[in-house]
């Protein structure tokens, strides 16, 4: 986790062996953050959350930055819309 | 002779602008532009569908803007979008219908950009916006030739809610009413993120008739339409609503049907610039 300094936090998750890291992103709740995805594989990837309305193409070996307005407390959802088989990963807001 | 002349212009006049009510809601698509875009390289096939179940006899009201009436038509819409950058999107449509009594027969086509702008959460409402050059059959589908729509896009979402706004701007550019000025219709909804596979919505189109001649209230199309919509397997997207008209200008009773389905067929553009706002 990274402090930008503007009271905004900034979170990374992993796309590798055909799986996300961490399966569980533990982040505050009711602070704004931005999540980093880096997809270190070799295939292209869809990051979508139904719960947080957000999706973002993210081709291989590249990154891309999902703002998030401050969260309530509770877990919502993240998955890779162009390989159903990936297994889906939480953001959990504490 | 001269009242029987005045009468005859008179008559022409009213009917024109009643051909004309309908010009600023889309039967073809009954549907909310959010401010998110389709993904770059991506390919959305969808097609929308509108049945009027409890509409007008005549040609040009409720939903109608030609010659053939709205009671019994099955507005059905093919469209092809795909996603040029991050931000903006191109599309393609083709109009179909079946009036009542009819077989289905080609009734228009569409071709639009969609973009927003900035990232999500740049802004305290996020914005987008919606071009479309439009053209029908005339004069049995619509008795303008050529239309231009604009619309600004605005999303703000409250949680699991996203509450859009679609108002639309409209020119004829060629048919009835190209001497006109710009004609007001909205879009607008609300959808609930319950569950992937079925979640609630509330969603509202209307128009209103000129920007500076407005039709009186009670000639004006407006309807509200309970939705439910979420995600079938193989992710195949679908939309389904019963929309009532609240005006006696409105149809009384639609009902809507719009299933689509995205895949990523190749990206021609680089990705946009994380700090981008346009493209």
């Amino acid at each position: 986790m990274t402090n930008t300094g503007i009271n905004e936090k900034i979170f990374e998750i992993r796309f590798e062996n055909h799986q996300f890291s961490p399966q569980t992103l533990m982040v505050p709740a009711n602070t704004p953050l931005k999540v980093v995805v880096v997809n270190s594989s070799r295939e292209r990837i869809e990051f979508e959350s139904f719960s947080l309305n957000r999706e973002k193409v993210v081709e291989p070996g590249e990154s891309v930055t999902v703002k998030l307005p401050a969260l309530r407390a509770g877990s919502y959802d993240f998955f890779d819309d162009f390989h159903q088989d990936v297994p889906e990963g939480a953001i959990v807001a504490k | 002779m001269c009242l029987k002349v005045a009468l005859r212009y008179l008559l022409l006049f009213g009917a024109a602008a009643a051909l004309r009510c309908a010009a600023q809601l889309d039967p073809w698509e009954f549907e909310v532009y959010p401010y998110s875009t389709t993904p770059r390289g991506v390919a959305e096939f969808e097609t929308d569908n509108a049945a009027v179940v409890d509409g007008h006899a005549a040609g040009g009201q409720g939903t109608a803007s030609g010659t053939l009436h709205s009671q019994g038509m099955w507005y059905n819409s093919y469209e092809v979008t795909y996603g040029l950058t991050d931000r903006i999107e191109a599309a393609l449509y083709l109009n179909m219908a079946v009036p009542e009594g009819g077989g289905l027969q080609w009734a228009g086509d569409k071709i639009r950009l969609r973009g927003r702008l900035l990232d999500q959460e740049t802004l305290p409402v996020d914005v987008g916006w919606y071009l479309e050059l439009e053209w029908h059959k005339t004069p049995q589908y619509d008795d303008a030739v050529r239309e231009l729509e604009f619309r600004p896009i605005l999303e703000k979402d409250f949680g699991r809610l996203s509450i859009v706004a679609n108002p639309k701007f409209e020119k004829v550019l060629a048919g009835t009413g190209h001497d006109q000025g710009v004609e007001f219709g909205y879009v607008a909804g609300l959808h609930y993120r319950w569950a992937r596979s079925l979640s609630p919505g509330l969603e509202f189109y209307g128009g209103a008739g000129l920007i500076d001649r407005a039709e009186p209230a009670g000639e004006q199309q407006h309807y509200v339409f309970p939705v439910v919509w979420g995600e079938l397997p193989r992710g195949i997207e679908y939309n389904f609503g019963i929309g009532c008209g609240l005006t006696r200008g409105s149809d009384h009773l639609i009902v809507k049907f719009n299933l689509e389905l995205e895949r990523f067929v190749g990206a021609i553009l680089r990705a946009s610039p994380e700090r981008g706002w346009l493209f």
